[in-house]
């Protein structure tokens, strides 16, 4: 227990005091006991009390955490990561390109951040993911509910049910080509209803609001075990306006981030945050890049860009661990986020339903 | 500043310690620097005590100094330069990653660090069959991926023998066992780091094998994932943390010739700045070299799998080397 008093998860002021009273490893403060302590440094033998038991906890608690808490500290090998991701399922966006250069879907346990400029889709893609959480297990999901946190008003109902209708009808037509009877009972259960009463929905209007959200989420996740998705629509919206002071900003916007890679790891659930754009201006010309800084790129493990490209909507896959950079072409119609059809096909342009809340791109604003 | 304790030394009772705190002399370094005869004066106890402890105190806790030979040749004897697996890499480190020292890898985000890091954890093990930890504090670490580099690897190696069906399973349990020897510990904030450096002194000082195992290398991803959010405001507690981990992986790197490997990030001083690493002054003396990786294109459209790496700080090569590495 050669653990130094200056890495105890203490308050700085008790750890001054500790310092100058001369204490230089965790053993000497157990040796000396309450009393001995509460003398030496001046503080009350309450306090002492509670300095020796954090104390205690740190050094003693490796033993009990590594039983099997779900501490995370647990330690393991690189091949039981290796089965564990194996069988890990991916949430898929019915957008089998972008499926396929994530590797599969959205992964669990990770953070995904997508960046993009107004009405690409971001908010399009978290609610079509809020919904195909939910599909059964024989139909390929990871059968979860989806935590939905909102920061910029955008979330709407009545698209929702648009997208799990659609999804419902999907996976009706998969059920009935197969003609198998676990498809038929998976599909009992999963109906418009079910889908929009696991999508618990929080709205957040400042940053504080948000950071207090994200730090209770683990005590509601412990409650409800099957969400398998948090959503957080806005990241860059409450912390891009009445912020002075810029370092403490990036103080809390890495903290919020090792909070949220804390949740998607012990509760086994994917993290998708959408990002803002903002235009960098260098010497000769200028480039839109994610919004919140340098700092924020390293905060999500898998990210992705969406931009346009005359009035197609690209997908690139800039950030991933495991997958190569590429970039893919995806549509939003009325039934959600799907793959371009194919050019034989030739309403394929004009197929794009208006989405009534964006103003539609059209040739003279693209100046 | 070790407060005197009964015990500490044959010679020191708790008497003596009393009587000593009530002339104002409470650490080791008030009683090795004060007057002897004086202190045994006023404090009333024996001189050749007194000389005595001060003999055995200054044996416990002062440093000896050593000559250049005697540390040439012992680490002559200690140091091992570990190959990274990337013969670009190894050309900028000259020739591979020296134990005994904190190398540090920064870049942008989506430059590689990430990858250069599995591929020198998935080459020290393969190639070396050495033991591996790796700390991840950013969920980056995907074995799915190491696997792929592990199975690149071998087949590199066994090409003519992938007709023998047996060679085959060979190559397999190879894959298998360098698996094996990568550990990996998720930590997420600046306590549980601590906390799995303490754990990992202690089990080398012990030498329980099981496993741990041969360790020669342990790989931090990231460094800044842990500590900015304690950096800034009006605290300094996150400079004191800060400071007190570079200690524990500077001396976990030389007592027990781990080579040890961190990655930082880069921020930008204002939004139209050159890069500069992440952490500040303070961080910039702790690793010996440091290598920059950045990408080839200037924006994110075009997706390759080149990288530039270049070298910011080395005690032995010239900086400013460039060398083109493939993650792919």
């Amino acid at each position: 227990m050669q653990r130094e008093v200056g890495t105890l998860p203490l308050a700085p002021a008790l750890r001054a005091r500790l310092a100058a009273a001369g204490f230089q490893t965790a053993q000497e403060l157990l040796d000396t006991g309450p009393c001995g302590l509460s003398k030496e440094i001046g503080i009350s033998r309450e306090e002492a009390l509670e300095v020796l038991q954090v104390v205690r906890q740190e050094c003693h608690g490796d033993a009990a955490r590594t039983a099997g808490g779900s501490g995370a500290t647990r330690k393991c090998t690189a091949l039981e990561l290796l089965e564990e991701e194996q069988s890990q399922g991916f949430i898929i966006t019915f957008c089998s390109a972008l499926d396929n250069i994530l590797g599969g879907g959205v992964q669990l346990t990770k953070i995904t951040e997508i960046c993009g400029a107004p009405g690409v889709g971001k908010t399009q893609l978290c609610m079509q993911l809020a919904v195909d959480v939910q599909i059964p297990e024989c139909f390929g999901g990871v059968a979860g509910e989806a935590v939905f946190i909102d920061t910029e008003g955008s979330f709407m109902v009545d698209r929702v049910a648009d997208i799990a209708a659609a999804c419902v009808q999907h996976c009706h037509l998969i059920a009935e080509a197969q003609q198998e009877e676990d498809l038929r009972k998976a599909l009992e259960t999963f109906s418009l209803e079910n889908i929009l009463s696991h999508i618990y929905y929080f709205r957040c209007r400042d940053y504080t609001e948000l950071l207090a959200q994200v730090y209770l989420l683990p005590e509601f996740l412990s409650e409800h075990s099957k969400v398998r998705l948090v959503v957080i629509d806005g990241i860059a919206f409450p912390f891009r306006h009445d912020f002075e002071d810029l370092s403490l900003r990036t103080r809390l916007l890495n903290g919020l981030a090792q909070q949220l890679i804390i949740i998607a790891n012990d509760h086994k659930s994917a993290v998708v945050l959408t990002n803002q754009m903002t235009t960098r201006i260098g010497q000769s010309q200028s480039t839109l890049v994610p919004a919140l800084g340098e700092s924020w790129g390293h905060a999500a493990t898998v990210r992705l860009i969406f931009h346009w490209d005359n009035s197609q909507r690209l997908a690139t896959l800039y950030k991933s661990p495991s997958q190569k950079e590429s970039t893919i072409a995806y549509h939003i119609t009325s039934h959600g986020f799907r793959d371009v059809q194919p050019p034989a096909v030739t309403h394929s342009t004009e197929g794009t339903e208006p989405n009534p809340r964006k103003r539609p791109r059209t040739e003279e604003e693209k100046q | 500043m070790v407060v005197l304790r009964a015990g500490l030394c044959p010679g020191l009772t708790e008497d003596m310690i009393q009587l000593l705190r009530a002339n104002g002399i409470r650490t080791v370094v008030d009683f090795v620097s004060s007057d002897l005869e004086d202190v045994a004066q006023k404090c009333s106890l024996s001189y050749k005590a007194l000389v005595a402890v001060r003999r055995v105190l200054l044996a416990q806790f002062s440093a000896f100094p050593t000559n250049g030979a005697d540390l040439y040749e012992e680490l002559k004897s200690s140091t091992a330069i570990l190959p990274t697996g990337s013969p670009g890499l190894d050309k900028l480190l000259d020739s591979g990653l020296y134990t005994g020292e904190v190398t540090e890898l920064m870049g942008a985000p989506g430059s590689g660090k990430t990858q250069v890091c599995l591929g020198i954890a998935a080459s020290v093990s393969l190639g070396l069959k050495q033991h591996v930890l790796f700390l991840d504090s950013t969920g980056g670490f995907t074995a799915s991926r190491l696997y792929q580099m592990l199975r690149a690897q071998t087949e590199d190696e066994e090409e003519q023998a992938r007709q023998v069906l047996g060679r085959l399973r060979l190559c397999f349990v190879l894959q298998l066992e360098a698996l094996q020897r990568i550990q990996v510990v998720r930590v997420f904030n600046i306590y549980e780091l601590l906390r799995a450096l303490q754990e990992l002194r202690d089990h080398l000082s012990q030498q329980v094998l099981s496993s741990v195992g041969p360790l020669k290398m342990v790989l931090l991803d990231s460094v800044s994932a842990v500590i900015y959010p304690l950096l800034g405001g009006r605290q300094s507690e996150g400079l004191a943390l800060m400071m007190q981990l570079s200690r524990e992986l500077k001396t976990l790197a030389r007592e027990f010739s781990l080579a040890v490997v961190v990655t930082n990030q880069v921020t930008r001083d204002s939004s139209s700045g050159p890069l500069k690493p992440a952490l500040g002054r303070s961080w910039s003396f702790v690793p010996s070299t440091r290598v920059l990786l950045e990408s080839r294109e200037g924006t994110w459209e075009k997706g390759t799998t080149q990288r530039a790496a270049s070298l910011a700080k080395s005690p032995r090569q010239p900086t400013g080397i460039q060398v083109e590495l493939d993650i792919g």
